[in-house]
């Protein structure tokens, strides 16, 4: 019951399937009409053609007639037709005297050959003079019959009343009637096999971009791409550029709220460096205020500018970024910057596909202040490692520094406080990596590295 | 050795100035991208600390095209906006070193020092010529652990030597690098300062090679 409900539910629920079953229902339903149409306006005609034939016969049958010396009604000639002279053929005639009461006087005055010593019986009717009446009856082989009479009245003796009858099997109306039904049986199932496999080729193919689109949502989903590509058929389009442009305004919101978070940085970070720098040049104890509330003030800006930014984090869906561009950048400025440092770097080897899903500059920050800080507090040497671990990835960042105690590691990612005021740095990095790292549902975990120094591991969500 | 700070903001371009001034540098400002480039373009400077927010043109584009243009010298980028995007963009346009505002001066120095050292090749912040020592993040120098009193101009002009030992250096090279671009220059005034130099110096270290210019000769060893 559960297993049909089910189906049931589906069925309501496929547009593909009720368009299928509708269509083939208004198949199925024009095709049985057509061939009821069709196979009774062949009947209707075959009919008519049969009456006109026994009309013809008996016109003949009516010409032929005449009346010997002996007032004998006899046949001028047999009837052309050689069926007429064969016993049983199928093919009668018989000609009754009428008596005045419009009863059949003498049943049989002449008969066909064909009728033998049999005698068609015409069911009792009141038959006016030169009407032509049309019956059904049963022949010298119980066969059903198709007759047709007319009474006339000949012209040397009118007083007499003569019942012409023409009398057929209906087989020859039923044989090719059914030869009929049969090829339209034929015609019309292949043209209703045609027509159904022509409505479901269609509804596949008027199904493929929506099945395309599905796909593209998919790989957005995903993360694979960051828009629905590709051309779609005039219906679809508006809906795929629709939803592409709520992606693009999306990525648009970040960028400008990034941007926003830039120029406040730019505007704010300016005067507080003049300021500093004025300050520093000082000794009284009005610069050593200004020193220290800038450096305060900066600690601030820095930590709510970074929370902004990331906070325009949101997930929009069709992010992507490839770790291997990203990585190598950064490693290009870290051995630019830190060249003074001579520290070495080794990034293990990683598959060029591995991506985060998310977006570039979350990824540059988070790597950045990583390896930003390994390099701070490597003695000689950073190692990366990036690998794959079920649906996400995970980057590992080891220094062979001092490292970190443990009592100090979980305050640095809770508040970001600097460790060391020796060496530059706001001191939120890994704070920042943390909270852009849980924007994404992933985490960050410190622990000593075998190397002596802070090991990171930052896991991220993979694309 | 000559720096170019272009920095848009009047009071931290001042700042700068007076900083790196005091620490020995001969210094041009630029207060924005158009006049950087040409600055960049025409003058010799031994480094550049260059601020990415400019009016007319962008600081990245600046280094840009000096960069295609295939001038060299280090510079150093100050950004506002501490993203790590940023960072990479100006590493990758062709900057040395970046410093995120608001910055220690100390800090600018002593980076803009070692991209100095870096770009003439040296690993030691103190260059060494025989008995003659140039410490170079204290702007000074001594001859035997003997401290020398050297003007503005005759340290410039000892340092951008020292820079390169047993190079030859023209006297139009040793103006262009020595004197801000404000500054009236003669080139006559270069054998003045060379002649008081040797005064202090130990003999012979400072050669004239004739039609060309100077050399600091080294002693081996």
């Amino acid at each position: 019951m559960k297993a049909v409900a089910g189906r049931m539910k589906r069925w309501r629920n496929s547009l593909r399937l009720r368009l299928l079953a509708g269509t083939l229902v208004w198949i199925v339903v024009a095709v049985l009409a057509a061939g009821w149409g069709l196979s009774s306006l062949f009947n209707k005609h075959v009919s008519r053609q049969f009456d006109a034939e026994l009309g013809t016969h008996l016109d003949q049958l009516a010409a032929n007639l005449v009346f010997d010396e002996a007032q004998t009604l006899r046949l001028r000639a047999p009837l052309s037709d050689p069926r007429l002279a064969r016993p049983l053929s199928g093919l009668y005639w018989q000609v009754d005297r009428m008596g005045a009461a419009g009863e059949p006087e003498t049943v049989a005055l002449l008969r066909s050959r064909s009728l033998w010593d049999a005698v068609l019986a015409v069911p009792p009717d009141a038959l006016a003079d030169g009407e032509m009446h049309v019956h059904h009856v049963r022949g010298p082989n119980d066969e059903p019959l198709r007759m047709i009479e007319q009474v006339l009245r000949p012209a040397e003796y009118p007083d007499q009343a003569l019942r012409l009858i023409v009398a057929a099997t209906e087989d020859l109306i039923s044989e090719p009637v059914a030869r009929f039904n049969d090829l339209l049986g034929f015609a019309l199932g292949a043209l209703s096999l045609g027509l159904i496999g022509a409505v479901v080729v269609q509804v596949r193919t008027a199904w493929m971009p929506l099945e395309r689109l599905r796909e593209g949502l998919a790989q957005v989903h995903d993360g694979r791409n960051a828009a629905i590509e590709g051309r779609f058929p005039s219906e679809i389009q508006p809906l795929v550029d629709e939803f592409n442009g709520v992606l693009a305004r999306n990525a648009e919101i970040v960028v400008r709220a990034r941007t926003q978070a830039g120029n406040l940085a730019h505007a704010i970070k300016t005067p507080l460096a003049v300021l500093a720098n004025a300050a520093n040049r000082d000794d009284s104890a009005l610069a050593r205020v200004v020193v220290e509330q800038v450096a305060l003030a900066q600690l601030q800006v820095d930590h709510h500018l970074a929370r902004a930014r990331a906070a325009a984090a949101v997930q929009i869906p069709g992010q992507r970024t490839a770790i291997r561009p990203v990585m190598e950048a950064l490693v290009r400025v870290m051995e630019r910057v830190h060249v003074e440092r001579g520290v070495q770097i080794t990034v293990g080897d990683f598959p060029e596909t591995t991506a985060f899903r998310g977006e570039t500059q979350d990824l540059q920050e988070m790597l950045g202040n990583l390896l930003d800080n390994a390099y701070k507090w490597a003695s000689s040497r950073v190692d990366v490692k990036v690998a794959a671990r079920n649906g996400d990835l995970v980057v590992t960042v080891e220094d062979d520094g001092r490292g970190l105690d443990a009592s100090v590691r979980e305050i640095v990612l809770e508040r970001g406080v600097r460790t060391d005021e020796q060496r530059p740095g706001s001191g939120l990095g890994l704070a920042i990596v943390r909270d852009l790292a849980l924007l994404y549902g992933g985490d960050i975990a410190l622990d000593a590295s075998p190397r002596g120094g802070l090991r990171a591991s930052l896991r991220l969500p993979r694309a | 050795m000559r720096v170019l700070v272009v920095e848009d903001e009047p009071t931290l371009a001042e700042q700068l100035r007076e900083a790196l001034a005091a620490a020995g540098y001969a210094v041009d400002l630029a207060d924005n991208g158009r006049d950087a480039h040409f600055a960049g373009d025409v003058e010799s400077y031994d480094a550049v600390v260059l601020d990415l927010g400019l009016p007319k043109m962008d600081g990245l584009t600046v280094l840009k095209h000096w960069r295609t243009a295939g001038r060299t010298m280090p510079v150093l980028i100050l950004t506002a906006r501490d993203g790590w995007h940023e960072k990479v963009a100006g590493i990758d346009a062709g900057a040395d070193d970046y410093l995120t505002k608001p910055f220690h001066m100390e800090e600018l120095l002593a980076r803009l020092r070692a991209l100095i050292r870096r770009a003439a090749g040296h690993a030691s912040a103190e260059l060494v010529c025989g008995p003659l020592v140039l410490d170079t993040r204290r702007s000074r120098a001594t001859v035997d652990g003997r401290a020398l009193a050297l003007t503005s101009h005759e340290f410039r002009l000892l340092a951008y030597l020292m820079h390169r030992p047993g190079q030859v250096v023209s006297r139009s090279e040793l103006v262009e690098h020595i004197y801000a671009q404000d500054f009236d220059r003669d080139s006559n005034t270069i054998e003045v300062f060379v002649a008081r130099l040797r005064k202090k110096l130990p003999p012979e270290l400072i050669e004239t090679v004739r039609g060309l210019g100077y050399r600091l000769a080294c002693p081996a060893g």
